[in-house]
C-alpha cells in the first residue's frame, strides 16, 4: 500500500509539473502593447478576441483569467474570469455577451462566466487609475477534465477548483494607461 | 442590466416600509379603487408632464436610464411606466433639492462618457451599449475617463438607482409608483389593515388594494 500511495502522488506532481505551454494570442491585442479602447472602460468595453494553440490532445476544456497586478492591492485585480470552455475550441471570439440570457456563440457554447474584481460575471476592462502603464494579464488554462464547475467562481475558486488538472497554460500580456486629467 | 431577481431581493425591503423618507403634501390623490396597468398613451401623458427641476434634456436622459434600471418587460411595466423621473424630478425641487447639483453634473459627465467611450449619446446607444455603459458607472470604471464625475462615477450610479427604486416601489402618495406598478411587480398588496384567515394560507396570493397608505385614516398626513 505504500509503494501505491508514493506512486499516485508522484503521478500527481508529475502532473502539476507538466503543464504544456501554450501559445496565446490576439487579433486584436498585441503583446506588450497598448489595449485597443474598445477592449477598455475609455471604449465599448468588450472583451477582446483570444487565440490559443499547443493545447495538449488530453484537454476536455479551457479556462480563461485576466488580471492587473499592476494595482496598489495585495491581490492582482481580476478583469475577467470564463471557464468550461469547450476542449475544441482555439480561442474565445471578441464581445462575449454580459447579458446572461444571451448565449455563448457556438464555438464556445457551454462556456460560463466567472466573478470579476468588479464583482460582475462578465468582462470588464482596464480602467485604471492614471499615474503609470499597468499590465494585462490574459492567462488561458488547458484542463484535462470535465470538472463540474458552477457559474460565478472568483478567480480563485476557479483556480482551486482545476488544480491538478491543468495541462497547458500560457498568457498574452497588453497594456493600458490612462492619463491624468488635465 | 439589473436582473429582475437582484431586484426583486432588494426592492422588497424597500417596498415593505414603503417609507420614502420625502414628504410632499400636494402629492395626487391615489385612487382607492384597482387602476389599469398604464398604456402607452399614459407613459406619453407622463413625460408631458411639467418639470420642476430638471430640464427637458436631462429630464429625456434620465427616462432613457431608468428604462435600463428596472426595464419594462415580460413580467411588467417597470420604472419609465412608474413615473420614476416624474418622482424624482419633483423630489429635487422639493426634498431632495440637496441632490439636484449631483443631476445636474452627473448626467452631464454621463453624457459625455457615452460620447467619448460609445461615440455617440446615451439615447442613440443599443440597449447592450446602455447596459454596460451604466456598468461602467456602477463598478467605477468611469471614474477616471476623463468626462468629469465628481468623484466616483459610482456614487452617482447609485444615486440614481436609490431614487428610481424609490420612484418605482414607493407608496404613490410621493409622485412615483403610478398605476401601482412597482407594487405589481412585487406581489406588494399595499398596507392591509386587516387580514382574514384566507389571506394567511400557504401559497395565496395577496389581492392588491390599489390604494395610497395615506389613503387610510388610520395614517396622518405629515
Amino acid at each position: 500500500m505504500p509503494s501505491l500511495v508514493l506512486v499516485l502522488a508522484t503521478a500527481a506532481a508529475a502532473g502539476a509539473q507538466t503543464a504544456q505551454p501554450l501559445t496565446v494570442t490576439s487579433a486584436a491585442l498585441k503583446a506588450d502593447e497598448t489595449i485597443p479602447r474598445d477592449y477598455t472602460a475609455d471604449g465599448r468595453n468588450i472583451s477582446p478576441p483570444l487565440q490559443w494553440s499547443g493545447a495538449p490532445a488530453s484537454t476536455k476544456e479551457f479556462a480563461v483569467i485576466c488580471d492587473d497586478p499592476d494595482v496598489p492591492m495585495p491581490q492582482p485585480f481580476v478583469h475577467w474570469v470564463i471557464y468550461k470552455i469547450p476542449g475544441t475550441a482555439t480561442g474565445l471570439p471578441e464581445n462575449i455577451p454580459i447579458d446572461p440570457a444571451t448565449s455563448m456563440p457556438a464555438e464556445v457554447a457551454g462556456a460560463v462566466q466567472g466573478t470579476s474584481g468588479f464583482r460582475r460575471p462578465i468582462y470588464r476592462g482596464p480602467a485604471p487609475p492614471p499615474g503609470k502603464p499597468h499590465h494585462y494579464h490574459f492567462k488561458v488554462y488547458a484542463i484535462d477534465a470535465v470538472l463540474d464547475l458552477k457559474p460565478g467562481l472568483t478567480k480563485a475558486e476557479l483556480l482551486e477548483a482545476i488544480k491538478g488538472h491543468v495541462v497547458g497554460e500560457g498568457e498574452l500580456v497588453a497594456i493600458y494607461e490612462r492619463k491624468p486629467a488635465s | 442590466m439589473i436582473s429582475r431577481r437582484d431586484l426583486l431581493k432588494v426592492a422588497g425591503a424597500a417596498a415593505a416600509g414603503a417609507a420614502s423618507p420625502l414628504e410632499r403634501s400636494d402629492a395626487p390623490h391615489s385612487p382607492s379603487t384597482p387602476a389599469p396597468h398604464p398604456t402607452s398613451h399614459d407613459r406619453q401623458s407622463s413625460a408631458r408632464r411639467p418639470l420642476e427641476a430638471l430640464t427637458a434634456d436631462e429630464a429625456d436622459l434620465l427616462t432613457a436610464i431608468v428604462a435600463r434600471l428596472i426595464p419594462s418587460d415580460e413580467s411588467g411595466p417597470g420604472a419609465v411606466e412608474a413615473g420614476a423621473v416624474h418622482y424624482i424630478d419633483r423630489s429635487l425641487a422639493g426634498p431632495l433639492a440637496p441632490s439636484r447639483d449631483a443631476y445636474r453634473g452627473g448626467l452631464a459627465a454621463l453624457e459625455r462618457y457615452a460620447v467619448s467611450s460609445r461615440g455617440r449619446p446615451f439615447r442613440e446607444l443599443s440597449p447592450t451599449d446602455q447596459d454596460s455603459l451604466l456598468i461602467d458607472l456602477e463598478t467605477g470604471g468611469a471614474t477616471g475617463s476623463g468626462a468629469g464625475f465628481d468623484g466616483s462615477s459610482a456614487a452617482f450610479f447609485a444615486l440614481i438607482k436609490a431614487h428610481t427604486w424609490q420612484g418605482t416601489f414607493g407608496d404613490p402618495y410621493y409622485g412615483g409608483n403610478q398605476g401601482f406598478v412597482g407594487w405589481d411587480l412585487l406581489g406588494y398588496p399595499g398596507v392591509r389593515t386587516a387580514v382574514v384567515p384566507d389571506d394567511q394560507r400557504l401559497g395565496t396570493k395577496p389581492v392588491p388594494l390599489r390604494r395610497s397608505a395615506y389613503d387610510s385614516d388610520m395614517f396622518n398626513k405629515a
